[in-house]
């Protein structure tokens, strides 16, 4: 997937209700935080979500494995 | 606020007479702005920078309609209906900015609609939050939730535009134009319109009140963006050109939205087939 200069990935995260687990819902492309947020927003907007947040996955630091990228979809696994 | 609420009023019907007409206005104003502003947000849903910002943009649309047909709606009690107010109005007759005359060709110019005219609404909508007028008050809560994701896409863009010097001055060239269209559109600071709607306790501020709140949201954004000798020269108080201001329409100038635009919005041309 071919990117905008100075842009990230960000993963997004949700959960529904207070009790739930924040689970993995997807990916935006932003060039910033303040736009990842947003973007999250509307773009993963089919439920109503109690809290929603978003992280670069460059941020996310692997523990067992040594090769990069990272990944959270197994799809997207070579 | 319990004890403006103990003596709100339930109908547009025990509004002092000078107060229910300077609401009417209001909210129509806001419904034909945000009528307006959501078809220009939905032009780009095709031609964003980005996939995620023409989600955005579509999103954005969709909001700014919805808010559009909460606030026509409202105008029920005010004893119009609003279907006319929808489908029947000419160009001349709406109360719409002059920003949003026509479609905005640039992402810049995009931005002014966004980040600063949006940003005026969502000030003059704030107002009534904390209204005597108790039937606005359930609307108000999810439009203002709503335009904080706005808000912050128009700031987050500015952000990105001003990190090089080409988007940092086109972002000055547009934003210097738009700043005195969104000034004045909270009126004079003097027209009875806002008065009699601060004094009948509907709204919390009017005229230079509000102008102050929007400069208060919009100069640090500004700041961010590395366009601080703008945001200098909006907190000194720029000079108001007030020469072809119309306290009616809360716009300068004759005319209105492009009537291409308004064929558009009221469906027109598909709308005709299904009329008697």
């Amino acid at each position: 997937m071919g990117h905008l200069s100075g842009e990230r990935l960000y993963e997004v995260f949700a959960r529904q209700k207070r009790e739930d687990r924040l689970e993995h819902i997807g990916t935006v492309s932003a060039p910033n935080a303040e736009l990842a947020r947003v973007y999250a927003w509307k773009t993963y907007d089919e439920a109503t979500w109690f809290e929603m947040v978003v992280a670069p996955r460059d941020a996310f630091r692997a523990v067992n494995r040594d090769e990069v990228p990272f990944t959270l979809h197994p799809a997207e696994a070579p | 606020m319990t004890p403006a609420r103990a003596t709100g009023y339930k109908s547009a019907d025990e509004l002092p007479a000078d107060a229910r007409e300077a609401l009417a206005a209001t909210l129509l104003s806001l419904a034909d702005n945000k009528r307006i502003l959501g078809m220009r947000y939905g032009e780009w849903i095709l031609g964003a920078p980005t996939l995620e910002a023409g989600i955005a943009c579509s999103a954005m649309a969709q909001d700014e309609w919805g808010h559009g047909r909460i606030l026509y709606a409202t105008l029920k009690d005010f004893g119009t209906d609003p279907g006319p107010l929808e489908h029947e109005r000419e160009s001349d007759a709406y109360l719409s900015s002059e920003l949003l005359d026509a479609p905005v060709e640039e992402w810049p110019e995009f931005l002014t609609l966004n980040l600063l005219f949006d940003a005026a609404l969502s000030v003059q909508v704030e107002a009534l939050t904390s209204s005597r007028y108790e039937p606005i008050l359930f609307k108000t809560r999810k439009l203002l939730e709503e335009e904080r994701f706005h808000f912050e896409h128009g700031r987050g863009w500015a952000m990105r535009l001003a990190e090089t010097a080409a988007g940092r001055n086109a972002l000055n060239t547009a934003f210097r134009k738009a700043l005195g269209p969104c000034l004045r559109w909270f009126g004079r600071d003097d027209a009875p319109f806002g008065r009699a709607l601060v004094e009948a306790g509907i709204a919390d501020g009017a005229g230079d009140a509000l102008r102050e709140r929007w400069v208060a949201r919009i100069a640090p954004v500004l700041r961010e963006a590395n366009l601080g000798v703008l945001g200098e020269e909006l907190e000194s108080g720029l000079e108001l050109d007030w020469s072809s201001w119309s306290a009616g329409r809360r716009r300068s100038g004759e005319g209105g939205p492009h009537p291409e635009t308004l064929a558009r919005i009221r469906g027109d041309r598909n709308r005709s087939m299904l009329m008697d």
